[in-house]
């Protein structure tokens, strides 16, 4: 049941910018892509009613992977503003739609190209780096948006973009990002409240891209199902995983849409732990349109799972 | 539909549709033979054998760009060009070749699976091999492969009466003298090449529906070798305009599209001949 409504919103989300019935914006909004759905949602937050914000990937897909189709393309030619993770998140995909694409005003150091990444302080950046041990996450994890902290200096770049591109809206950007920071403020404190119980608890999770909201809230990350980024995980490392599981007495194991979920449900049986639906991107589970849904929704789900299996 | 003008629909599918008219035409060729000497699954295998060599580059830390993780791909088709030309003419064995060709592309497919097991993505990779990324094809892409297919073609067209022979015949051609073990190494071994540069830029299941769709319908349609090649030119081109054009109206992934219309026309051409031989009616 829960799984067809997800489904469901999945599909309701995604019809947007599924190319099908949607009209053409009026000309004078600014249009701005997002790389992903979360990144999407903030610029909708800063750029209010003089933007029209597109994401490329869906909510349900791997933002390190994404397919390539003719509307991506289509929307990155006709982009004014381009926002990206950065860190090489997007570096297996984006790339060659960037290229077919062929608009000048995103490219790589234009005022229409954000990446989200800069100024970031970036947590496992790799001392070596050996891409035959396969990693996607070379240049440091780039799943750092569940920090608040990080997403302060995401909208704050994204509303000096936006006021670069098109300075006669400058003042909204300026009013909705002050308004952002205020909520966010209020929000963190929220959030820290009610994780502050579970410092020190431990979690598994199914990638590392949970290592920022644990950071920021001191849990611990004891094991990932992947042996490494990117890589799927193999029986041996499974058998690791458990036996990590068992002796610290981890009890939750966190997943995304994209990612296996079989695999989870196979390691939690094993170990009485339980397998909790945290997707990164807004918009999957109901009533998550905004950043401060989603992470209402995810520090919630976080917090309930880990009081039950205390 | 989405809304969107001529130009930026023109500038996104422009070197995509370039690829699909200017590249086919000598895998339809291939194709023809490919039919003839009923290894229809030969394409499959050898671009299998190439996406394993590419896997292995992969796996050795070159990235699928790299010039070296080509060659190594190119290598292992090779390795497979000579296994098939080799196993043709050992007739005295009962081993049918189409189970040699049938078990190396298995064994190949299970190969790609294991390696990509280690690096990051695999399973996304898998899916971009085997369905290609046509819709990112560049300009240097085309031209390259034009320039070495025209040279491939020169090559087929001058020896086109030795492998047509092979291909109808081996046997009699054997009794007139040919060294037909040798023909059928270049033969297979041009063949690798297409099959690795096309594979590359296609995919794999592309690169077999353009070898495989074209040449059964004008089989169907045609008798000579010069009326077939032109009737199968037009099917693969026909298939690639409405192909092209469904991914881009329905927003569909390229080359699967294109995989389809394929399908579509074999459908169309398969009820036409029968019609027309009275067999509907
Ligand atoms: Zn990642």
């Amino acid at each position: 049941m829960t799984t067809l409504t997800h489904l469901v919103l999945a599909f309701a989300a995604l019809l947007p910018t599924a190319g099908g019935v949607e009209a053409p914006p009026p000309a004078k909004l600014l249009n701005v892509v997002a790389t992903t759905p979360d990144l999407a949602a903030l610029a909708r937050a800063i750029g209010g009613a003089a933007v029209d914000v597109k994401a490329l990937a869906k909510p349900t897909e791997d933002p390190h992977f994404v397919d390539a189709k003719p509307s991506l393309v289509v929307t990155l030619n006709r982009a004014d503003m381009l926002i990206e993770g950065g860190a090489e998140l997007e570096m297996g995909w984006l790339p060659p739609l960037l290229e077919s694409a062929r608009n000048d005003r995103i490219a790589a150091g234009s005022p229409g190209r954000v990446s989200a990444s800069t100024g970031i302080r970036m947590l496992e950046v790799p001392t070596s780096f050996d891409r035959s041990k396969g990693d996607v996450h070379s240049m440091g994890n780039p799943h750092f948006l569940l920090d608040p902290v990080n997403v302060r200096l995401v909208v704050t770049q994204i509303a000096q973009h936006m006021a670069q591109v098109d300075p006669a809206s400058a003042a909204l950007f300026r009013d909705n990002l002050k308004n952002f920071l205020a909520t966010l403020e209020v929000k963190a404190a929220a959030w820290q409240k009610e994780l502050e119980p579970f410092r020190g608890a431990k979690i598994v999770t199914y990638h590392k891209d949970f290592v920022y909201l644990a950071e920021r809230y001191k849990l611990e990350v004891a094991e990932t199902l992947e042996p490494k980024p990117g890589i799927e995980p193999s029986p041996i490392h499974l058998a690791a995983v458990i036996g990590t599981m068992r002796a610290q007495k981890v009890r939750v194991i966190l997943v995304q849409p994209f990612q296996n979920r079989k695999t989870a449900e196979t390691v939690a049986r094993q170990t009485d732990a339980v397998v909790l639906d945290m997707p990164q991107q807004p918009g999957v589970k109901p009533n998550t349109a905004t950043y401060f849904d989603l992470m209402d929704s995810l520090v919630h789900t976080l917090a309930t799972a880990l009081q039950e299996k205390k | 539909m989405m809304h969107v003008d001529f130009d930026v629909a023109w500038q996104v599918m422009k070197w995509p549709l370039a690829a699909c008219l200017v590249l086919p035409p000598l895998l339809v060729y291939l194709g023809l033979h490919v039919v003839k000497r009923e290894v229809i699954f030969v394409d499959l295998a050898l671009a299998q054998l190439a996406t394993l060599g590419t896997c292995v580059a992969l796996i050795l830390g070159y990235s699928f760009s790299d010039r070296i993780s080509f060659w190594i791909s190119l290598a292992v088709t090779f390795a497979g060009a000579a296994l098939f030309s080799w196993s043709r003419n050992s007739e005295r064995q009962h081993v049918p070749q189409e189970a040699i060709i049938g078990i190396t592309f298995v064994v190949a497919a299970a190969g790609v699976i294991l390696l990509l097991s280690r690096v990051a993505g695999g399973k996304e990779e898998l899916e971009h091999l085997l369905t290609g990324d046509i819709l990112n094809v560049t300009a240097r892409d085309v031209g390259q492969r034009a320039a070495i297919f025209v040279v491939l073609a020169g090559f087929f067209g001058a020896f086109h009466r030795h492998f047509a022979l092979i291909s109808e015949d081996a046997k009699a051609a054997a009794a007139t003298g040919l060294r037909v073990r040798l023909w059928d190494f270049l033969f297979y071994a041009a063949f690798a090449v297409v099959v690795v540069f096309f594979v590359r830029v296609a995919g794999v299941l592309l690169t077999f529906a353009y070898l495989i769709v074209p040449a059964v319908c004008s089989v169907m349609l045609a008798r000579t070798w010069k009326s077939r090649l032109l009737v199968g030119w037009a099917i693969a081109a026909l298939s690639s305009l409405v192909g092209l054009y469904a991914s881009f109206a329905m927003d569909f992934p390229t080359g699967a599209a294109i995989v389809c219309a394929c399908g579509l026309a074999l459908v169309l051409v398969t009820i036409g001949v029968s019609f027309r031989q009275g067999k509907l009616v």
